[in-house]
Formats: C-alpha cells, sequence, structure tokens
C-alpha cells in the first residue's frame, strides 16, 4: 500500500477537480463555521487550498499538508489570501510546534485521512493554547445503518486509494483525546459535521 | 436549490437505469435467484460508474449514498422480476425508477432532519 504523502501526491493534480462538488455544497456551511478563528491560526492538511476562499480576512494562519505536492499547488491560493498564511511541509501526527502555540486549530477532512486519529488531536491538544479552540469541518460514520452500509463498503476503495476512512467516529475519537465538544451541527445528513471543541 | 433539484434527478434516473440494464441482461424464464444474483451485479457496477462520473459535480457523499442505497434496493428487485415472462421492460424499470424516487426522497427528509437539529 503507498503511503499517505504518495497518495496525495499523486492526486494533488485532480484534486480541485474531484473536490468542485463538495465546495460547492460546503462554501456557506464553512464561511460560517471559521468565522469562530481567531488569533494564530493552525490550518492542518491545507490540501491545494480550496478552504482558504471561506477564512474570514486578516487571520494569521500557519498551514501544514504532509504532501509536498499539495503545498505546491497551495501556494497561488495561499498568496492571494487578505492575511497572511504560512505553508509549512509537516506530519500532523508529529508537528515541529511547541507547546500552546496557537489560539485556534482548524480540520477539514484530515481526521478521516491521518493514520491515527487519536494521536494527531492529541498532537492537537499539544499546539492549543488551554483556551483554545479546535474548529473541525469532518465527515464521520453515520449512525443510520443504511448510510453506515455504504459509508464502511466504500471506505475499503477510498483507503486503498487514497488512504481516506469513510468510517471514522471523529465526536468520540475528539474525547478520547482530551477534548470537549462544545459546538455539533450536521452539514449532510448525519455524516459531515460542523464542530467545535476545547481542551479540558 | 439547483443542487437538491439534482439529487432528485439523480436519485430517480440511477433507479431507471438500473433497473432497465438489468432487465436488458436478465433474460425471462430465468432462475429467480440468479436474476437476483445479477440484478445485485449490475446495480452495484452502475453505482460504481455513476459514482466516479457524477461526484466530482454534485459532490462525493450525496451522490454516494443514494446510489449505494438504490444499487441494493433496485438492483436485485430488478433482477428477480425480469425473470417474470409477464413483466414488460416498461414495468420494470417503470419500478426502479419508483424505488430511485422514494431513495431520494428519503435521503432528502432525512438530510432535513438531521441538520435541523
Amino acid at each position: 500500500m503507498k503511503s499517505k504523502k504518495q497518495s496525495y501526491d499523486r492526486v494533488a493534480k485532480f484534486f480541485d477537480f474531484l473536490r468542485k462538488g463538495d465546495m460547492r455544497r460546503w462554501n456557506a456551511h464553512q464561511k460560517s463555521l471559521f468565522e469562530n478563528l481567531s488569533g494564530e491560526v493552525l490550518y492542518i492538511g491545507i490540501g491545494t487550498g480550496l478552504e482558504t476562499v471561506n477564512f474570514p480576512a486578516d487571520l494569521k494562519i500557519t498551514a501544514i499538508d504532509i504532501s509536498s505536492a499539495m503545498i505546491q499547488q497551495s501556494k497561488t491560493r495561499a498568496k492571494s489570501y487578505p492575511g497572511k498564511i504560512n505553508l509549512c511541509l509537516m506530519d500532523a501526527e508529529s508537528s515541529a510546534f511547541r507547546d500552546h502555540s496557537f489560539d485556534s486549530v482548524v480540520t477539514v477532512c484530515v481526521l478521516c485521512s491521518v493514520k491515527h486519529p487519536v494521536t494527531c488531536l492529541e498532537e492537537i491538544k499539544r499546539v492549543l493554547k488551554p483556551e483554545g479552540k479546535l474548529v473541525m469541518y469532518e465527515h464521520v460514520l453515520s449512525k443510520n445503518p443504511f448510510y453506515a452500509i455504504a459509508l464502511k463498503t466504500m471506505s475499503n476503495l477510498t483507503e486503498f486509494l487514497e488512504g481516506t476512512y469513510l468510517d471514522r467516529d471523529t465526536v468520540s475519537n475528539a474525547e478520547k483525546a482530551g477534548f470537549e465538544i462544545f459546538s455539533h451541527k450536521n452539514v449532510y445528513l448525519d455524516i459531515v459535521k460542523a464542530l467545535m471543541a476545547k481542551p479540558i | 436549490m439547483s443542487l437538491r433539484i439534482a439529487d432528485f434527478f439523480i436519485g430517480t434516473l440511477s433507479g431507471a437505469l438500473m433497473a432497465f440494464c438489468t432487465y436488458l441482461v436478465v433474460s425471462p424464464n430465468s432462475n429467480m435467484l440468479l436474476g437476483m444474483i445479477l440484478g445485485g451485479l449490475i446495480g452495484m457496477s452502475l453505482m460504481m460508474i455513476l459514482m466516479v462520473l457524477l461526484m466530482p459535480f454534485f459532490g462525493a457523499f450525496e451522490v454516494m449514498i443514494p446510489l449505494h442505497i438504490n444499487a441494493m434496493l433496485v438492483g436485485m428487485p430488478a433482477g428477480m422480476l425480469s425473470t417474470l415472462p409477464s413483466l414488460e421492460l416498461f414495468d420494470v424499470t417503470l419500478g426502479g425508477t419508483a424505488i430511485g424516487f422514494f431513495v431520494a426522497l428519503q435521503v432528502y427528509l432525512s438530510n432535513k432532519r438531521l441538520t435541523e437539529l
């Protein structure tokens, strides 16, 4: 099986095309969720930078990604953002930032892709200030058995193709890592969610 | 709004297409169990093709969920019904269309309830 980095390097060229439909549906929801970002922001998994148009202006953002091809693709969008975005090639599960460096951390469809989601969330907790905020826009496994069968079946394929899991329980994982979810909104069914959490 | 209308078209037309293709492949007078298995396989195959074609334009989950349910609920019954000599192509396709529309409606109502919580 290919590594995460190889998988994302491979799909970087087609990533914008593949996510076109999702972005048409998600832009408004993301704009509303990202209004909650403030101070020093860590953006995990910038990808090709599709979501940067949904960030409020004038934020100071440090954006990381595991794929150099994705970082390369995101440069134009990072430059056109009306604020500051610093790009770093880094693994979300073991970042190089000091403890309690950020006021907000944002993830968009990242916790479905990292190998160890709880480890990643523990790392986020480490770099987040104690009074900081974790903002997540993620897809999770549905509680409805009909939808869950579809997600579990497709998860085998997406895991093989690009290392993405469709059957993650991100809400429980966040709680396991020491976060308290204080805002929980379904965006599509109970699969795509806008979540906000704070360290306990 | 246009995407919501598209969701209904995707659900309904994919149901119709799955039933239509199943009828063309499964011959009348063949074994009903074999028809059911073939129908299921045709439904799943079409689901994969339609997903690849539609997901980039209409969103991954919004396409995946109804297509997957249609593959289960349309493919197998259409395969069984296609083995009955008394039923025509139109009847089986109409059945698939109705199930496809019902699935799209169910997903829409379910989404409305869950996102309004």
